[in-house]
């Protein structure tokens, strides 16, 4: 019936508890899905702000033939959406003008009088169509000449900023992912927090501990809410990049998955940090009352990266992005940032990592002492001091 | 006092005779020895030791801070001793032996917005229980308190009595091998005592060691089977109940001469006056005193209506145990 357990049953019992009552617990359900409707929101908004008066319907006269293909060239070159739309006379073409069916309609396009009937003057849908008209009869007069339209000299476009457009998407990424790591990094270093002075407030630790080490309660606390918190942000990013593609907000997925993907990883290691130290500050109070005060530095420090990595985006080159990428405790926050604006050497990453993983094993060995040593003192707030002289390493 | 509980401890006594001779198997005790703890210059053990027989119920009483919780909380590898250790079945306990114990701490303590069958499941699982059978032990020991109707209920919603019972049935629970339970009877009202007697009395039976503390003694009176009295970090008294008192016995002797003049017993060569009042004095007799001549003296001052060696309680056992060396001292002179 009853089997000696091994740390790791231990450990995964504490875990399974955590997973089981924060899933169901109130702020965690409204967190989600504030966060999810956040991240939905950032998506509409783009969309909105991308489309306005997005494809633009073009009339024609008569079969578009030439004309047509001629139109959606030049829109492509533009960059502007537009539907052609043949019409079999003229008057039913203005009269689709006068109706705001289309924007606009092209009579007479091959011939020696070409008009332009808009319903409001719009300069680049102007152009558009001046262009494709020009170029078809241009065509047609060199073809009459016998020169194939080919042959003319073709322009090859070189640009110097290899790719801005692409670095300044995965920085508009970095930012918002940046901004939901640090959100659930703060609120899940609560939840351990919390969960460590309710065990301590309720007295409940007491009977926790006769039956097993402080670090095996640590540690699956922080585990379980861990896998709750990259489930959590690992489904904002899939709801992140579903929707982005969806809706067409930013291309280049390959970089996209690329930039969350190590979102994901700088949120491992940043909760393994934060989640340590603000259970180990935790655990030398005995109300939720005191939490506060106590939790005050180690929050400064993610409010403090989480300044600076925005700041990096606009400048990811300042020595201050810089420097701070390598700083633990902060690199999760500002590496990532660095990273999507392109130009981090590997070896830059792998050395924020090193010293990351340093400063999580220093905090789980000393605040794993504080921790055993603070946890059954109760009343008032227990000094550091006396917390490490007490513990267990 | 139920007649379950009469019967329970008569049936139980013949374990403590064993216990008492402490011959038999010594591998089969639950073993305190020699326990010391200090917290600075604060000595809160000094060398505390006893054993408890399976199936035998024992007693911890003492003053507040004379070491009980400090004693257990060593048992459960909540404090670590400084010297001394606890045995079970001849081995010191470790982290494995602990979690076939059953606990109960002083201060209470359950996950308060945990529900109740959800949170036995979880400590039945702790103590090594397999998921089903956690759970089936979880339902019974809800049930069997009476705690039936509220297993979907969070702890913090329930009454302090009912949380009381899944305190209890949280020590229950996991089947333990041995029970250490820090003042369980306290908050109880007389039903909930009742209950866990009862409780207790069916673990016993079932082989269980049973340790607790108390206060009120005279549960423990009605039911252990040895009685530890700490004070000072020291136990100064142990054994059966009847042990006790045969160690008090021949203390004080209680005569009633309703028409004696006062002070005629402090004339007795031998005695001392422990109290007076009309005819009714408490006498206590000096190392080889004649009862029989204080007899003969007190019928010479009038009618004897009582004449007998007084039966002590525990309490009377227990304020005699802890009274400070220093006090005794003085209480004896101002007697004299």
């Amino acid at each position: 019936m009853s089997a000696p357990l091994s740390s790791v049953q231990m450990v995964r019992l504490v875990a399974a508890r955590e997973i089981s009552t924060r899933i169901r617990d109130r702020t965690f359900i409204a967190s989600s899905v504030l966060m999810i409707v956040l991240i939905l929101g950032v998506l509409v908004f783009q969309v909105v702000v991308n489309s306005g008066d997005d494809t633009q319907r073009v009339g024609v006269v008569g079969d578009p033939g030439q004309l047509g293909t001629a139109i959606e060239a030049q829109a492509e070159a533009l960059d502007v959406g537009v539907e052609v739309v043949p019409f079999d006379t003229g008057e039913s073409a203005r009269a689709a003008v006068e109706t705001e069916e289309v924007d606009a309609v092209l009579l007479d396009g091959t011939g020696s009088a070409p008009e332009l009937v808009v319903g409001t003057p719009d300069a680049t849908l102007e152009a558009l169509v001046s262009g494709a008209v020009g170029s078809v009869a241009l065509g047609e007069v060199l073809a009459g000449a016998g020169v194939d339209a080919a042959d003319l000299p073709q322009v090859t476009v070189t640009s110097l900023d290899d790719d801005t457009a692409a670095d300044g998407q995965r920085t508009a990424v970095a930012v918002v992912g940046v901004v939901v790591l640090y959100s659930l990094l703060i609120l899940f270093a609560q939840f351990v927090a919390q969960g460590v002075v309710e065990e301590k407030s309720s007295r409940v630790v007491e009977l926790l501990l006769a039956t097993m080490r402080p670090w095996q309660l640590l540690a699956g606390k922080i585990l379980g809410l861990g896998v709750l918190g990259l489930g959590q942000i690992a489904v904002i990013a899939a709801i992140g990049i579903g929707g982005a593609l969806a809706f067409d907000v930013v291309e280049l997925p390959g970089e996209l998955v690329g930039t969350v993907l190590w979102l994901l990883f700088w949120f491992v290691l940043g909760y393994a940090l934060f989640a340590s130290l603000f259970a180990v500050a935790a655990s030398l109070v005995s109300r939720q009352e005191d939490l506060g005060s106590v939790l005050t530095p180690a929050s400064l420090v993610l409010v403090a990266g989480f300044i600076v990595a925005i700041q990096a985006a606009s400048d990811p080159e300042s020595t201050l992005a810089v420097v701070t990428s390598y700083v633990p405790g902060l690199s999760p926050m500002v590496m990532p940032v660095r990273q999507a604006a392109g130009d981090v050497a590997l070896w830059e990453v792998a050395v924020a990592v090193l010293l990351m993983l340093v400063a999580i094993a220093l905090v789980v060995r000393l605040g794993g002492r504080v921790y055993s040593g603070a946890l059954l003192r109760t009343g008032g707030r227990t000094k550091l001091k006396e917390a490490l002289r007490a513990g267990q390493a | 006092m139920t007649p379950q509980v009469g019967r329970a401890r008569e049936a139980a006594t013949d374990s403590v005779a064993v216990h008492g001779r402490r011959t038999r198997d010594r591998g089969t005790v639950l073993e305190f020895d020699g326990l010391h703890k200090s917290y600075g210059d604060n000595h809160v053990l000094e060398g505390v030791g006893f054993t408890v027989a399976p199936g035998s119920m024992f007693g911890f009483c003492g003053s507040n801070g004379a070491g009980k919780t400090t004693t257990m909380r060593i048992a459960m590898g909540l404090a670590r001793a400084d010297a001394g250790e606890v045995r079970w079945r001849g081995r010191p306990l470790d982290e494995g032996m602990r979690r076939r114990i059953g606990y109960m701490p002083e201060e209470r303590g359950l996950y308060p917005k945990m529900r109740v069958g959800e949170q036995l499941t979880y400590f039945a699982r702790l103590h090594g229980m397999d998921a089903a059978a956690a759970a089936r032990a979880a339902e019974e020991w809800s049930g069997r308190l009476g705690l039936a109707e509220r297993r979907g209920d969070a702890v913090e919603k329930l009454s302090l009595g009912n949380q009381q019972r899944v305190q209890l049935a949280a020590a229950l629970v996991s089947r333990p091998e041995v029970l250490i339970l820090d003042e369980p009877f306290s908050g109880l009202d007389p039903v909930g005592v009742d209950a866990l007697a009862d409780a207790l009395l069916e673990q016993c039976r079932a082989g269980v060691p049973v340790v607790f503390s108390s206060h009120q003694l005279d549960l423990v009176e009605r039911l252990c089977d040895s009685v530890g009295i700490l004070a000072r970090g020291r136990m100064v008294a142990s054994g059966t109940v009847e042990e006790l008192r045969r160690r008090e016995a021949g203390r004080v002797l209680r005569v009633v001469v309703p028409d004696a003049a006062p002070g005629w017993a402090a004339a007795v060569p031998g005695v001392r006056v422990v109290s007076e009042q009309g005819g009714d004095t408490l006498l206590e007799l000096d190392e080889g005193t004649d009862d029989q001549a204080v007899l003969a003296a007190a019928l010479r001052t009038g009618r004897v209506t009582h004449f007998a060696w007084r039966q002590a309680t525990l309490v009377e056992l227990f304020r005699e145990a802890v009274a400070d060396p220093a006090q005794r001292q003085v209480r004896q002179e101002v007697a004299a």
